[in-house]
């Protein structure tokens, strides 16, 4: 069953521009000039019930303003929306109800109160019984590990407690899909890892459907099956994380130090990256020709040291935004 | 419906009581901010003393009835700040995208949006007003109508601020508009309608809408009369219709705006 | 002193872009204005009554002057200013700044408002005019003399606003003292001249900041005579000094305590 469903979803927005200088802004007064910036151009596609699904794409690739659409905190120009067979723009107070959302650069705790009041609150926000809140707090706080400062103060605490705070705060009605848009933002690597295991166990308790933003490629490869990358505005690769793996990861990056020069051309299977005649890097891609075929070709006694890896995330993305373009 | 409104007023509640814990956080600079505004409109009684001391009478209304103005001025403002203090940030909040997170909860984004601060020393504001009341005359049912008025005012200023701090949906840069606009309706309302001619008498009972929140009271209180009550009531459900759509209409045009630093 | 101009000019040059904003603001100014004018017109039964020696046209330009250095001097920003470098402790890195805390605040905020007081004087004339028909008749020289009181009256007004600022160091809640000050100078020295004050006020109102931060310099523009000028020059003198060693003073005591809480 589809939990989200977009078909030739569009949305258009209008920029002023403004000179620089005192005459630029008594120009903006009396004549504004505009620009229009599509944010988002007819995108289509659909998550079941229960993915986890990373939504991922450079600066400005339209990944905020679609997620947005999808919560009802923006307006569609164009196309069609159901989440949980309701439509966002009309029915936000009714979705309101199935969403949880999370944006790592909107806080939305009382600052002044503990977590736990926090939580009460937005018990109250959802219309929840008091016994029953209580008992949500409880099983969250556990399972989010808050218990050492669930008293505290929001302003006393850490960036990455406040994080696991938020995301709580945004689970407390029981929602049956999450949104979070860029979650970990601006964390440490520790408190990073320390969220995105949390983030799974969470789904894996409650079974919500997970749809991420994320600039991180960490995010997306340690959460996600499923990787949607949007750029300017469209969709350019909707596949699982398996395949796009697949895909690009058959491919190894082979970082050797030589002894000697050695010459070595583009054949089948190979390509050179960076060629300083003791200082080589190859690609090797392995459907076609493997490893130990490689090396050969290096001459094993003539190497001393060597370092191979996979091509990373990060590079994959860029090539698939390069290549699509 | 009607549990629909029991629920929005419990959160909203919550909100004004959670806002106000904030500052009561320092009591001592709580106490201090009520006790200064309280002195600081006192002061202006001084103008007032000088003007009586030349001119019994000023546009008709005696020296005590000036202080009922004032009264109600210092009332009226003192509910809209001490709850809705957000509805004269409310540019702000729609230019920085702060809408978000009220949006994604079920419940009145509007209201959300206005309540959840408060400024404590609107409080002396209120009390001032009631002592101003009190040395006016105190009698039942005048009490009634001020408290009454008070209210309908309070909603009222704030019904103006939305409608201005929503134009932020169309225009950039309207906050300094909203700025001018609300300050307007405070100037006006503790002068005497009286002392005024012709069209900006005329712009007071209408888009400066001091005589409906004080002037026409005043006259209430004064003597009774069910017109200028109705008159008042229904001027203020129309005001409070008017914010509220116009701040939904706008809504649809809402930005969002960290994708726009990130654009720009 | 080349330091002090040269951050005076910046802030000058950073301000041209708020032209915008400071005629936006003109309108809240011109209803106060409009609203005191009504007041006055109501006040006079006839414009040639005199009224504590004033009539009509000059009790109106004697409220536009007073209004216009009140309406200049941003006190309130100053003073918020002033008060959050406090809190937050960002006065500190000026401690090792080879200029004077007072002299920097002094040339910042006197650039900050420059082109707005321009502004808001050409505006607050064409105000003048329109309700009253014409300006008091003041020769050249008269002019200079009394745009020289505006600008010692301004100064010595930011650094009492500064000297409220700085009194954070003591007191959390010293945006409460600005409202108090600006209360006393709004009641006591720009709605009424002094002359319209019971004969005890009226004496300790001539020696008090009202008579040189507001009431000198709208008198002269009003009734201008060669007496009262060298009188209002001395008085602004005085408290030139005064206000300048408050401030001084305030900001040594203020800093001091900083180096005794951070040990």
């Amino acid at each position: 069953m589809s939990v989200i469903e977009v078909k030739n979803l569009s949305k258009t927005f209008k920029v002023k521009i403004k000179d620089k200088g005192l005459k630029g802004s008594l120009k903006a007064i009396f004549k504004p000039k505009y620009k229009l910036v599509k944010a988002v151009k007819s995108i289509d596609f659909s998550v079941e019930k229960g993915e986890m699904v990373a939504f991922i794409g450079p600066n400005g690739a339209g990944k905020s303003t679609t997620i947005k659409m999808l919560t009802s905190i923006l307006y569609p120009d164009k196309g069609k929306i159901k989440v949980m067979g309701l439509d966002p723009a009309k029915d936000r107070k009714k979705l309101a109800y199935e969403i949880g959302t999370m944006f790592g650069q909107k806080e939305q705790l009382w600052t002044h109160l503990s977590p736990y009041d926090n939580f009460k609150f937005f018990g109250a926000i959802f219309d929840i019984p008091e016994p029953v809140v209580e008992k949500k707090i409880k099983e969250l706080s556990m399972l989010f590990e808050l218990d050492e400062f669930i008293n505290t103060p929001v302003r006393n605490l850490s960036l990455g407690q406040r994080i696991r705070c938020e995301i709580v705060a945004s689970l407390i009605h029981e929602p049956k899909i999450l949104f979070l848009d860029e979650p970990t933002i601006g964390l440490d690597p520790v408190v990073k890892e320390n969220i995105r295991t949390l983030i799974k166990r969470m789904n894996k308790e409650y079974k919500t459907t997970i749809f991420l933003t994320s600039h991180d490629v960490g995010d997306i490869e340690k959460l996600c099956k499923r990787v949607i990358i949007v750029n300017d505005g469209q969709i350019v690769l909707d596949d699982s994380m398996e395949n796009l793996k697949y895909h690009y990861l058959n491919k190894k990056i082979v970082d050797a130090k030589m002894k000697e020069k050695i010459n070595l051309d583009d054949e089948d299977g190979i390509t050179i990256l960076k060629d300083k005649g003791y200082n080589l890097k190859i690609e090797v891609d392995i459907t076609k020709r493997s490893i130990s075929d490689a090396l050969k070709l290096l001459n094993p006694d003539n190497i001393i040291d060597i370092n191979i890896s996979n091509v990373p995330l990060e590079d994959i993305i860029a090539n698939i935004y390069k290549s699509k373009k | 419906m009607l549990t629909e409104v029991k629920k929005q007023l419990k959160v909203s509640l919550l909100s004004v009581k959670y806002g106000f814990m904030r500052e009561a956080l320092n009591k001592a600079s709580l106490f201090s901010s009520i006790f200064f505004m309280i002195i600081n409109n006192s002061c202006m009684i001084v103008q007032w003393i000088v003007l009586f001391s030349l001119k019994d009478n000023f546009g008709g209304y005696s020296f005590k009835e000036v202080l009922l103005l004032w009264g109600l001025a210092a009332s009226t403002y003192g509910v809209s700040r001490f709850f809705f203090r957000k509805s004269f940030n409310l540019s702000q909040t729609i230019v920085s995208g702060a809408l978000d997170n009220y949006i994604v909860q079920p419940k009145s984004v509007l209201l959300s949006a206005i309540i959840s601060e408060c400024e404590p020393s609107a409080l002396g504001d209120i009390i001032f007003g009631y002592i101003m009341y009190f040395m006016y005359g105190f009698k039942i049912h005048t009490f009634i109508l001020f408290t009454l008025f008070t209210i309908t005012g309070g909603l009222m200023i704030v019904a103006v601020a939305v409608i201005l701090g929503s134009l932020s949906f169309w225009l950039t840069n309207s906050d300094q508009i909203a700025d001018v606009g609300n300050s307007l309706v405070t100037n006006f309302a503790t002068y005497p309608d009286g002392i005024f001619k012709g069209v900006a008498r005329m712009m007071l009972y209408t888009i400066i809408p001091v005589g409906i929140t004080n002037f026409i009271p005043a006259r209430a209180i004064i003597s009774f009369n069910p017109t200028l009550l109705l008159i008042n009531i229904g001027a203020t459900i129309l005001f409070i219709l008017t914010a509220f759509a116009i701040f939904y209409r706008g809504l649809r045009r809402y930005s969002s705006s960290n994708l726009m630093n990130a654009r720009v | 002193m080349r330091k002090y101009l040269f951050i005076f000019k910046t802030q000058i040059i950073s301000n041209l872009q708020y032209v915008g904003n400071v005629l936006i603001g003109f309108i809240g100014n011109f209803v106060m204005l409009f609203i005191l004018f009504n007041l006055w017109k109501y006040l006079y039964s006839d414009p040639s009554e005199l009224i504590n020696g004033y009539n009509m046209f000059q009790m109106t330009w004697y409220v536009i002057i007073t209004e216009l250095l009140w309406m200049s001097l941003g006190g309130r920003k100053l003073v918020g200013k002033i008060s959050e470098d406090v809190i937050t402790g960002n006065v500190a890195y000026n401690i090792n700044k080879p200029y004077s805390y007072v002299g920097y605040v002094l040339a910042t905020h006197l650039g900050d408002i420059f082109i707005k007081s321009i502004v808001l004087s050409i505006l607050f004339m064409i105000t003048g005019l329109v309700f009253l028909g014409g300006f008091p008749s003041l020769t050249l020289v008269n002019v200079l003399v009394i745009i020289l009181t505006m600008i010692l009256a301004t100064v010595i007004s930011t650094l009492f606003a500064s000297s409220i600022g700085l009194l954070a160091f003591f007191f959390e809640n010293s945006r409460s003292f600005w409202w108090l000050y600006s209360k006393f100078i709004l009641i006591l020295g720009t709605i009424f001249p002094i002359e319209f004050f019971p004969g005890v006020l009226q004496k300790i109102l001539s020696f008090s900041p009202v008579f040189v931060s507001s009431y000198g310099p709208a008198k002269l523009f009003v009734d201008f005579s060669w007496s009262t000028a060298w009188e209002i020059l001395l008085a602004q003198l005085i408290y030139l000094a005064i206000s300048y060693g408050i401030c001084e003073f305030i900001y040594r005591k203020g800093v001091r305590k900083i180096n005794v809480n951070g040990g």
